[in-house]
């Protein structure tokens, strides 16, 4: 009992995480229909920024807002220069391009960094733990869970009580009636990458806070995690994507200490294994979102 | 008819002649012109035959895979643990499942072993696939075959007693690898012929066809399903001659071999050349081996092309090591964003020689006889309930045809109209109720069997396959009628000529006007030789020019294949002029039916169309 309690609150600190890396996947699928597989490359931008700062003797303090800007500028960037151009193309045109721009970036960083790991110091307070009558906390996952329910407040009134909000969920239901409707969709589109960048930059400051470590590659696993985690909450879904995003981080706590030692190094293959599954059986995700064509 | 040896086998055959010779050609001179090079030419005919081994599917079916280099993964390990001899596994998989350990076959027997192996995964994930609603630019089915990479590439890492593990890999003992190209031509000049005549083939046409509008093709009794599954084995099955053949040539196999890179290799490949065609996809593995060479050359030091190189200090900038993989990525990424069909679309080698030395049937067809209708098999609707949610679409509605007449539904928008067409030819489920079509209970069966059985529908919004010429378009609905229909319809090109579309019949369904395409999707539903026409609003955004001479055209269409005919369209004046019987829909339920002349005088329909005043 206690070692399932253990398991779920670190699932649920992991899942956090995927969580806000999902809603960023989602918020840009809602008003682009694209799946972004350059979601990652926020993160790579940002472990080269800490890297950087971090190295030029900045503390985290400075270094965590400047990790959202940079990752919110990224993201408008990539949009500006890629996925701007690609508006209303086909689904095949749409996956191709941000698979494009997701190896061009990492490509860039092996061609003018190096392809070897950079590792900077993680703050003192991550690896911190806290005795909860039997259950060992950690400090870290208490932030994150924390910050995330934060931003996801801040997400949701921002979606909810706003112009853009209004604007962003009606692009996302409908984008050419919402356009039709006077919602200019030059503004929702940026908006909507700003957001996905700033809930990258979030997640990204403790992925990197936990890694303390950045390569060319590092985009690879935060891009599937947050792909991944939206799809299982069903595309398009807002609420979706966060729930995808804690049954993922769940997923992998349970299933890397409940099966034996044997298979345990082949988690990663059963969470794909299961996902699979999952779209084989439920196609549509979690959360269902009707998506009639109209005949 | 539509087997036309000329177009469908003897010119694919001589154009594959032509590509393994372009090909080899480039390669040899390639060779010659820069020495050496022998092993990057290897392994760009390696890279071929897996290349169009992806474009089979991706190509034919529009949907994007990034798992076949997964399913070569397991091809690779298949072939390289039933090929190397037992001494050599003993240092590396000594522990070896399934008594691997100490199997040794001959190179080919492997091969062969190998596809088998890998055209039975390809099965079951295509069994996934199905299930996960694949369709041209289908997300989900992307992302299925992009954890099917992953899956291999974790089994391969994390299972070393089978795949010898991370660092270690397998390998052939020094000097096992091929010590000639000859099987290597063989595969590719094989994989040329089978890729072109696949795309020919009725199962890679019905495919193509639901790759440019997957319900339309459901609803010309195509299910896409079985032509997507066929093409992914097909297709596996020659990635896994590709990919055996690469690790034989290697001479190892180490699980990053068939992962992330060699997928964005092969993909930018297929998608510069053009992933429609065959000869696109090999001109994409021409320059995309040449461009990549190039790049890791200006990568290097000391290397210099034109008196620019890696040491001039302006040019230093870009000229740096992994510069292959800045260039693999921009390939794509500008490709994508410029030029998303490739350098070639889907233009393709023997189809030009066709076009420019091909004999053409150059004198107009006559017209074909009109059909004797038998009365017999009528269309009987009853009791069609539909809600959306808490809105009754359709309440109690009933409505008969025979072979032998026009029926019209008329009704204000919103009268739920296009819904009734939809629940009889299967788009959308009804609560309660029967589609009867000659003692043949059709309700709830999927789209392409009622297609099948003789319903045919057109659709409000225009459905054409846009990429495919207009002969093209309605070949599809007479290859499915060869196999589904009793009764045949007329010669193609008879139907094209009675269309009025015999002058543009080379043209791509999207480049026609308006009006020629709603006659062009007629004739598609035509050439299935349907008992019942169903049309949606045939006239929206018409003249009354044209409106008027589409009552001709119906009634041709619908004659030459004696079939009846059910038309929604909200244009009285065509409406009255073709209709047997007229229907009238209001708020989703029947509130009148009868003659033309019946239903204008009712002062029911008057309310329904002008208000409540006109009652007075």
């Amino acid at each position: 009992m206690a070692e399932l309690l253990q398991n779920l609150i670190d699932g649920l600190g992991r899942g956090s995480i995927y969580a806000l890396l999902a809603l960023g996947v989602a918020v840009i699928f809602g008003v682009m229909h694209l799946l972004n597989f350059a979601h990652g490359e926020l993160i790579t931008v940002s472990g080269y920024v800490a890297f950087w700062a971090l190295g030029a003797g900045w503390s985290w303090y400075l270094v965590v807002p400047l990790i959202v800007l940079v990752s919110v500028t990224t993201s408008l960037v990539i949009e500006r220069l890629a996925f701007s151009r690609v508006r209303g193309a086909d689904d095949f045109t749409l996956l191709l391009t941000s698979f494009g721009v997701h190896f061009v970036v990492s490509a860039i960083f092996l061609l003018y960094v190096s392809a070897s790991v950079k590792t900077f110091s993680r703050p003192g307070w991550v690896t911190d733990t806290f005795a909860v009558g039997s259950l060992r906390i950690e400090v870290f996952d208490t932030v994150v869970i924390g910050v995330t329910v934060l931003a996801l407040i801040g997400t949701s009134v921002l979606l909810q009580r706003t112009m853009f909000g209004l604007a962003l969920r009606a692009a996302a239901a409908d984008f050419d009636t919402a356009r039709l409707m006077g919602v200019r969709s030059d503004s929702v589109i940026r908006g909507a990458f700003a957001l996905s960048g700033a809930l990258a930059g979030i997640a990204g400051i403790f992925w990197l806070m936990r890694a303390g470590a950045t390569q060319p590659t590092a985009g690879v696993n935060p891009m599937l995690k947050g792909v991944l985690a939206a799809l299982i909450g069903g595309l398009g879904s807002l609420r979706g994507a966060v729930l995808g995003g804690l049954v993922l981080g769940m997923a992998e706590v349970l299933l890397r200490s409940r099966l034996p030692d044997s298979v345990a190094s082949l988690t990663e293959g059963v969470v794909f294994l299961l996902i699979a599954l999952l779209f084989i059986f439920r196609p549509q995700g979690l959360v269902a979102v009707a998506h009639a064509e109209r005949v | 008819m539509s087997t036309n040896l000329r177009r469908d086998v003897a010119f694919p055959l001589v154009g594959a002649v032509l590509l393994f010779a372009l090909f080899l050609g480039a390669g040899a001179l390639y060779q010659g012109l820069l020495g050496g090079h022998e092993r990057l030419v290897t392994f760009a005919l390696i890279d071929a035959v897996i290349v169009l081994g992806m474009q089979i599917y991706i190509g034919n079916t529009g949907i994007l895979s990034f798992g076949h280099i997964g399913f070569g993964a397991i091809a690779g390990y298949a072939f390289a643990l039933l090929a190397i001899s037992p001494v050599e596994k003993l240092k590396r998989v000594s522990d070896a499942p399934f008594g691997l350990a100490d199997v040794q076959l001959d190179p080919w027997t492997s091969i062969a072993v190998a596809v088998v192996v890998v055209v039975v995964v390809a099965a079951v994930v295509g069994i996934g696939l199905a299930r996960s609603g694949a369709e041209s630019g289908a997300v989900s089915a992307t992302v299925i075959t992009l954890a099917l990479l992953f899956v291999t590439h974790e089994l391969a890492r994390n299972w070393p007693d089978l795949t010898g593990g991370d660092r270690a890999g397998l390998s052939f003992r020094i000097g096992g690898a091929l010590d000639t190209r000859v099987p290597i031509y063989l595969a590719l000049f094989g994989t040329i012929i089978v890729a072109r005549l696949f795309a020919q083939s009725r199962v890679g046409r019905l495919a193509v066809a639901a790759r440019e509008d997957n319900l339309a093709a459901r609803a010309m009794g195509v299910n896409p399903l079985i032509q997507q599954m066929l093409g992914l084995l097909l297709s596996v099955a020659v990635v896994g001659v590709g990919a055996s053949l690469r690790v034989y040539e290697k001479g190892s196999i180490l699980p990053r071999d068939f992962f992330f890179n060699l997928t964005l290799v092969t993909l930018v490949m297929l998608i510069v050349g053009g992933r429609r065609s065959v000869t696109g996809a090999l001109l994409g593995v021409g320059v995309i081996t040449a461009g990549r060479e190039l790049a890791r050359r200006l990568g290097q030091d000391g290397f210099e092309i034109f008196g620019i190189g890696l040491d001039d200090a302006p040019l230093d900038w870009i000229f740096r090591e992994n510069l292959k993989t800045v260039f693999l990525g921009s390939a794509m990424l500008a490709f994508m964003i410029w030029r998303p069909d490739g350098l070639l679309d889907d233009w393709e080698l023997d189809r030009w020689l066709r076009s420019r030395f091909g004999r053409r049937r150059s004198e107009q067809p006559a017209t074909p006889p009109m059909v004797e209708v038998d009365g017999t098999d009528a269309l009987v609707v009853r009791g069609i309930d539909v809600a959306f949610g808490g809105f009754q679409a359709l309440r109690d509605v009933s409505i008969d045809a025979g072979r032998h007449e026009v029926v019209g539904i008329i009704g204000p928008n919103g009268a739920g109209k296009t819904t009734l067409l939809n629940v009889i030819t299967g788009m959308v489920p009804a609560d309660s109720g029967t589609v009867v079509l000659g003692g043949v209970d059709l309700t709830g069966r999927p789209s392409f069997e009622i297609a099948r059985h003789g319903l045919v529908r057109t659709f409000q919004n225009l459905r054409l396959f846009s990429a495919l010429t207009v002969r093209e378009n309605i070949e599809v609905s007479a290859l499915v009628a060869q196999t589904s229909r009793e009764r045949q319809p007329p010669d193609v090109d008879a139907l094209v000529a009675a269309a009025g579309l015999w002058e543009v019949r080379d043209r791509r369904a999207r480049e026609l006007d308006y009006g020629t395409s709603r006659r062009l999707e007629l004739a598609r539903a035509a050439a299935m030789s349907p008992s019942f026409l169903l049309l949606d609003e045939p006239t929206s955004g018409m003249s009354d020019a044209e409106s008027t001479s589409m009552i001709e055209q119906v009634r041709l269409m619908a004659g030459v294949i004696g079939a009846g005919v059910v038309v929604i369209d909200h244009d009285l004046n065509f409406i009255t002029g073709i209709c047997d019987r007229i229907y009238c829909l209001d708020c989703g339920h029947v509130i009148a039916e009868g003659s033309p002349t019946e239903i204008q005088a009712d002062p029911v329909v008057q309310a329904a169309y002008l208000g409540s005043s006109a009652q007075g």
